[in-house]
């Protein structure tokens, strides 16, 4: 879609039939999950995945990526694509939440977390470097006429013929905020299958705790990868195009790929565990 | 105390390298027209503006460089496996890995220029043989760079996650940072040079692109020169600060507080980045000053 085409248009309305189809189908997987698996770790863990997956697929509609008319200075936001650059903070914070497994859970996801919203806030605070340094522009929002954060006037800094150009104060908090949530959600997916595996490899390939380990960690961190791309790709599906950050008409959309993510999670989830369950 | 000591050599030789990846990154990615400034390089001709740019998009750049430093990564540690010197193995890994990128960069702009033919765009060979090595080189430099990079994070620092998957994370993150960073200047700074600086490009500019240098038409490698001197650095400090402090944060703070010592530096340093954002948002606003009204000429 262009840049010119890119008018705010909210389509927040859920399509309750659709709706009602992914809960039912949620409920069936979650379901299928636990007749064969029971309760216990494994079912937890395919709760601690659907968790992990919907914070991933909320944080990427905070990210604020302008696609190609950014990289003209033509529309606001982080000239990359959604996935992309909700990969690239989702997996350094999944580098970071892995080194700090051993430490417990919560001292893992929340390292995941940090190391996303870092990401981020480096990778923004350079765009903004490379606008106002690189290209004399200063940021300003289509979308909004007034910063929800900074209270700054947007629309006079908007250059003529464009839609805006760079990331208002509010785009940078809400990459942070993306960033944040990417990198927790990842990490809670990576730790969840990693105990799933480290419990279940042993008895399955007749190994010592020590020696299955290395096949854990990359399993539960390809599966973690892979998740985490189905997650942002399903996202970037629902912000079609671009999107400036948690200010942006597009935001409210946010409903239906939590629902999608839902399933899509759900049913990642029960492959990842299946294979060493059955 | 020894072993904080090397870990922050490790960190600072990981940072380091991490710095030259990104700035090769960007500068390759340019040379190639393979990030969102390639829209422009794709259209151009389509609105009657024919020109000698390469035009490579082969994916995003997080998923191409996911892809190349991960199949250098793998294709390094199976060396490793059969008990190569790790240094060899490290760059016959990336060498092969950079053929592949070369394959790709090859299909990708005879495919896309032979998709353009309708609108009169010749594929020039000179340009695919001049090019391509140029990128490669480039690409050889960041996908080296950043494999031993992440030995040295698995290796030396110990990471969980071996070093293809580290090589697929890291991949991903360089891509990521690389064209967040430097797409804009080589999207607006270079190809439409001919605009005004100090605004963005109208929307009715698009495929107007600059074709033509000091003598001839311009070609890619002028644009790798040109990003070279702001885009590609810039991308290098980006990546190289988000390795660097990723890791440091880690390697001197993870044992205080049982792993919270770690999550306060970090927190803190975003806060420090958000300030940093926010000056130099506020800097612009009053050095440079508003547009003006949208019915005045802009300034």
């Amino acid at each position: 879609m262009s840049a010119v085409g890119a008018k705010p248009q909210a389509g927040g309305a859920m399509d309750m039939p659709a709706t009602i189809a992914g809960i039912i189908l949620l409920l069936v997987i979650v379901g299928a999950t636990y007749f064969m698996v029971g309760p216990g770790l494994m079912f937890m863990a395919l709760i601690g995945i659907i968790i992990g997956g919907l914070a991933i697929a909320f944080g990427v509609h905070f990210v604020p990526v302008g696609g190609a008319p950014a990289a003209m200075g033509q529309a606001p936001g982080i000239a990359t694509g959604v996935a992309m650059l909700a990969a690239g903070a989702g997996l350094a914070g999944l580098f970071g939440g892995a080194w700090a497994a051993e430490q417990g859970l919560v001292v893992a996801v929340v390292t995941g977390a940090v190391g996303g919203g870092l990401m981020m806030a480096i990778t923004c605070m350079f765009v903004t470097f490379i606008y106002v340094f690189g290209m004399g522009i200063p940021c300003a929002s289509g979308k909004v006429a007034k910063d929800p954060i900074s209270g700054d006037t947007q629309a006079e800094f908007k250059s003529q013929g464009n839609e805006g150009h760079g990331l208002p104060f509010v785009s940078y908090v809400g990459g942070v905020i993306g960033g944040l949530l990417g990198g927790g959600g990842g990490t809670l997916i990576y730790i969840m299958l990693l105990d799933v595996y480290k419990e279940a490899l042993p008895g399955m390939m007749q190994a010592l705790p020590a020696q299955v380990l290395p096949i854990a960690v990359s399993l539960a961190g390809i599966f973690a990868i892979g998740m985490f791309l189905v997650n942002a790709v399903l996202t970037a599906y629902n912000i079609t195009g671009t999107i400036e950050g948690p200010h942006d008409p597009k935001f409210k959309r946010f409903p239906r790929a939590l629902v999608a993510s839902a399933v899509a999670s759900a049913l990642c989830g029960m492959v990842a565990i299946l294979i060493v369950a059955m | 105390m020894e072993s904080i000591a090397f870990g922050i050599g490790i960190t600072a030789l990981a940072g380091a390298l991490a710095t030259v990846a990104g700035a090769a990154e960007n500068t390759e990615s340019d040379i190639g027209s393979q990030g969102d400034p390639n829209s422009q390089v794709q259209l151009a001709p389509q609105m009657g503006y024919l020109h000698r740019i390469f035009n490579k998009a082969i994916a995003g750049e997080p998923p191409a460089y996911g892809l190349w430093v991960c199949l250098g990564a793998g294709i390094a540690w199976a060396f490793m496996a059969m008990q190569i010197n790790p240094i060899l193995a490290l760059v016959l890994g990336s060498a092969l890995a950079v053929f592949i990128q070369g394959v790709y960069a090859t299909t990708a702009y005879l495919g896309r220029t032979a998709s353009l033919a309708k609108f009169g765009q010749p594929v020039f060979v000179d340009v695919l043989k001049s090019m391509t090595t140029v990128t490669m080189a480039h690409a050889f430099v960041a996908i080296f760079t950043t494999v031993t990079m992440c030995h040295l994070i698995n290796a030396a620092l110990g990471h969980p996650f071996p070093l293809p998957l580290l090589g697929l994370v890291w991949g991903i993150a360089l891509g990521a940072a690389g064209s967040a960073t430097g797409n804009p200047f080589y999207g607006k700074e270079r190809q439409y040079q001919s605009q005004k600086f100090g605004a963005g490009v109208p929307i009715a500019a698009s495929g107007n692109i600059v074709r033509y240098a000091e003598a001839g038409e311009r070609n890619s490698l002028d644009n790798g020169w040109f990003s070279a001197k702001l885009g590609g650095p810039a991308s290098g400090l980006c990546f190289g600060l988000i390795v660097f402090l990723e890791i440091w944060r880690t390697v001197l703070f993870e044992q205080v507080g049982a792993g919270w010592g770690a999550i306060i530096v970090g927190i803190i340093m975003i806060l420090i980045f958000a300030v940093i954002d926010r000056y130099i948002e506020v800097w612009a606003r009053k050095n440079y000053g508003p547009y003006g009204k949208p019915a005045e000429e802009g300034s």
